[in-house]
């Protein structure tokens, strides 16, 4: 006997059973409630789907199963039969006998009619379904393989040890019908089963056993490519009955971990993650699942998975960072809304104003001596200042993805320069107002490309001087009195001082003989037209970098210095604000007019001794505390006209690691100062910065304490300058 | 010795491919197209194992598998039942009847096969 011969019985058997579905169907017709009648019906469609899926006639199944579905319904009494229900059976009927002779190859039937036909008897049938039955469009992907017992085998990693095995099986197996020795050997024809160790402690004195029930249990090592799955299934008929516990051999526990690792994100449960990569099946899953039920869900499934011996603890644990990583991206998605930059500046313009408002209305209770009104106006303006410091904070973002893309342009760019350089991070969470961060990237790629050119030497030279052949780029970021600190360092060669010195001379930078000291003869790379290369690579030395380096920064209201040990490396420090909107001012008064210093600058006021009064321009300074204290007097500086205030005092400011003192007739105390840029006319005025509007309407100007400082450095050693010139003047006129 | 296998089921060609199936794969097949003609067929023979249908004339699935449990010869034999996924109620009668294996209708002969080895290899 033959397939062939089997379709041949096939096809009559099912001619056969339409025919007696049709004199079923003809009976019902008369007697609507014969219950055998529309059994018999059913019995019929369900045979010939049944045999129909043997020999492939997906046709068939797929026609039948809707039919089928709604028979089964009509036999509960879900559908009413009725000549509606009949009537439609038959025609169903006589289609499937051509779906029959179709596969029988006897009659040429158009399929073109058939299918028209099909359709139009699947609407009929629609017309019953309730929306449990499914739609025909559903149909395709229904029939032949769902919930069948085939063992799927998965691509799972072969690894050299053996899945274990631990069995037990319930007292009923025999019973059952199941024999525990099938199921053994089927398992050997997964894979290689090493060892099995059969566990017979359960086993009671001979007078109280039931020779009917089993009572042992195996540990069995199996070695094989089969997977979990695949393993389990070989159990499926027995599961109920016994305790399985199917532990992954170790090697293979990496593997898991791998696979966890590798999965997508959309899986957020520990137990769906066990699942997806493999090590949990299905089945073990709703067992711990119902465990953790029954005991309260107290115990996590990770936990029970791992005392029932299911997987291994370090499986669980690669889950649980993978669900954390899963959360904490969600969790991070949650926490962002997005917004529009402008929307942003908008406000923080507006708490702008509100702070200048509010300060007006301070101003106005002081006038007034209000009491209770100067409260209010204190309270409301603490709370302004909240506002504004958490309207400041929205803008603020961290330094970290900037100096992460870094990450690339070193990689490519040692590969370009044949040097192998590492990127060390460090300060990467430190914020700084996103405009900030926008503009800070040309000049920071400008510094790193120069510092991996020319500061770090070849691998060969570095190791001549006992260096690591791998050079170390560094980008650091801190804050530091009210500025942010963003320095590019490397453990390169330094700077050559003389070479500088030589070109700065060459190029009439400085003049010839001028005594400078190693760090101004530094801070001479970031001028216009400076290059110290001797080879003008593509990637720097072309003598624009630096200086163009420093306006950016510049322009940014920030400063950029550079320190740099000879064989040890170079460091730059570029020093910004920490926003550029509204800032923590000090108010001072010089004549008629207010200027405002940054807070953060401002470390004490003094009053200004009267030796320092009567001090020459080109001696200004004074003994703080047995240290020298340069200063500069605003009033002389802004040329202020009128009398100096009978008595002066001194606020001593600081930056970039120097201090020096300037002179102003009243101190106003602190004032929070929103920061006008200066219109083009005044981009040249030294010493100013910006301007403000204070509470009453009137102009402050915000002073550029950098500057300042710098100025009264200079002046003093100018002044030392003189002085040695004039020494050398009398010790001419000594000789003469 | 080959294991012997009882098929059950009103489908003539049923019984036929997967007898085709089984004694390919090296088994004795028996068959039998109804639970009553089957139960005549079980005194004096040794099964290993039964595939039986659940809905059939004269005597179906679960009252066949319910009579087999009652013969001391044969109450420890697998039974496999045929269902279909329409079937869950039949399902859970079957399996307090006895019967705790079970392969979904329409089934490919492969299927069949699978499910039989994890029970009686040949």
């Amino acid at each position: 006997m033959n397939l062939d011969a089997a379709l041949q019985t096939y096809i009559v058997e099912s001619r056969e059973l339409l025919q007696s579905m049709e004199e079923s169907l003809l009976r019902l017709e008369r007697q609507p409630d014969d219950a055998d009648a529309i059994n018999a019906t059913f019995r019929a469609i369900h045979t010939i789907k049944g045999s129909a899926g043997l020999f492939g006639l997906d046709d068939i199944v797929r026609f039948t199963h809707v039919v089928e579905s709604l028979l089964d319904r009509a036999r509960d009494r879900q559908v009413p039969v009725d000549d509606r229900l009949t009537a439609l059976m038959l025609d169903c009927g006589d289609h499937i006998g051509h779906l029959v002779d179709t596969a029988a190859g006897e009659q040429p039937v158009d399929p073109l009619a058939l299918e028209t036909r099909q359709a139009a008897l699947l609407e009929r049938l629609e017309t019953f379904s309730p929306s449990s039955v499914p739609r025909v469009t559903d149909m395709a992907s229904l029939p032949i393989e769902r919930d069948v017992v085939v063992a799927r085998d998965e691509a799972v990693p072969v690894g050299n040890g053996a899945w274990h095995i631990s069995l037990r099986f319930g007292r009923d197996v025999l019973r059952n019908g199941m024999d525990p020795a099938s199921f053994l050997r089927y398992l050997a024809t997964l894979g290689d089963v090493i060892s099995t160790t059969t566990l017979a402690d359960a086993i009671p004195d001979a007078a109280d056993m039931d020779p009917e029930s089993c009572y042992l249990g195996f540990e069995i090592d199996l070695r094989g490519a089969a997977s979990k799955e695949t393993i389990e299934s070989a159990f499926e008929f027995v599961r109920e009955d016994c305790q399985i516990h199917i532990l992954p051999p170790n090697s293979m526990v990496g593997a898991f971990v791998g696979l966890i690792a590798e999965l997508p994100e959309s899986i957020e449960r520990i137990g769906e993650i066990l699942v997806a990569s493999g090590a949990v099946t299905h089945a073990e899953l709703v067992q711990a699942l119902a465990e953790q039920e029954a005991s309260g869900g107290e115990p996590k499934v990770g936990e029970i998975l791992i005392e029932e011996q299911v997987i291994q603890q370090t499986i669980v644990q690669a889950a649980l960072d993978k669900q954390k990583q899963v959360k904490e991206h969600k969790a991070a998605d949650g926490k962002l809304v997005r917004v529009q930059a402008d929307k942003l500046d908008a406000l923080i313009n507006l708490v702008g104003e509100l702070v200048i408002a509010g300060a007006g209305a301070g101003v106005l209770a002081r006038r007034h001596g209000d009491g209770a009104l100067q409260e209010a106006t204190a309270l409301m303006s603490r709370l302004v200042e909240e506002i504004r410091d958490g309207a400041l904070r929205l803008r603020m973002v961290q330094i970290g993805d900037t100096f992460n893309r870094f990450q690339r342009v070193v990689r490519d760019v040692s590969r370009e320069l044949g040097k192998d350089i590492e990127l060390v991070i460090t300060g990467a969470d430190t914020e700084l107002d996103k405009t900030v961060v926008e503009k800070i990237g040309d000049p920071l790629t400008h510094l790193v490309r120069n510092a991996m050119d020319h500061g770090i030497e070849s691998a060969e030279r570095r190791q001549a001087v006992g260096k690591l052949a791998k050079g170390r780029l560094m980008l650091n970021a801190y804050h530091d009195s009210g500025s942010i600190v963003i320095e590019v360092g490397d453990d390169g060669g330094g700077l050559n001082r003389d070479k500088i010195l030589g070109k700065a001379v060459e190029r009439g930078i400085v003049a010839a003989g001028a005594s400078l000291s190693d760090h101004e003869i530094y801070q001479l790379i970031f001028e216009a037209g400076f290059s110290t290369a001797d080879q003008v690579s593509d990637l720097s030395g072309r003598g624009v970098g630096m200086d163009v380096v420093r306006r950016n920064i510049e322009a940014l209201r920030g400063t950029v210095e550079l320190d740099s040990m000879p064989g040890v490396g170079t460091t730059v420090r570029i020093r910004l604000p920490l926003t550029l909107a509204i800032i923590d001012g000090f108010l001072v008064g010089v004549g008629e007019a207010a200027y405002v210093l940054p807070l953060e600058m401002v470390l004490e006021c003094v009053e200004l001794p009267e030796a320092g009064r009567e001090a020459p321009v080109h001696r200004a300074y004074v003994n703080l505390r047995g240290e020298v204290l340069p200063f500069v007097r605003l009033r002389d500086h802004f040329e202020v006209q009128g009398q100096a205030e009978r008595r002066e005092n001194i606020v001593v400011v600081h930056y970039g690691g120097r201090k020096a003192g300037l002179v102003v007739d009243r101190l106003m105390g602190e004032f929070q100062t929103v920061i006008k840029p200066l219109g083009k006319m005044f981009s040249r005025v030294q010493g100013i910065s910006g301007s403000t509007i204070l509470g009453t309407g009137e102009v402050a100007l915000i002073l550029d304490v950098p500057s300042l400082i710098q100025q009264a450095a200079v002046r003093e050693s100018a002044h030392i300058g003189l002085f040695a010139q004039g020494m050398a003047d009398r010790a001419s006129v000594s000789v003469q | 010795m080959a294991k012997t296998i009882l098929v059950v089921d009103d489908s003539s060609s049923l019984r036929q491919v997967v007898g085709i199936a089984l004694k390919g794969a090296g088994y004795d097949v028996i068959e039998a197209c109804d639970g009553k003609d089957a139960l005549g067929k079980l005194p004096g023979t040794k099964i290993h194992l039964i595939i039986s249908d659940v809905n059939m004339p004269n005597m179906d699935g679960i009252t066949f598998v319910k009579e087999v449990k009652k013969l001391p010869q044969h109450k420890f034999v697998p039974i496999i039942m045929l269902t279909t996924e329409s079937q869950e109620a039949k399902k859970q009668e079957g399996q307090a009847a006895g019967a705790k294996a079970w392969v979904v209708k329409p089934f490919q002969p492969a299927q069949m096969l699978a499910a039989v080895s994890k029970l009686v290899l040949p």
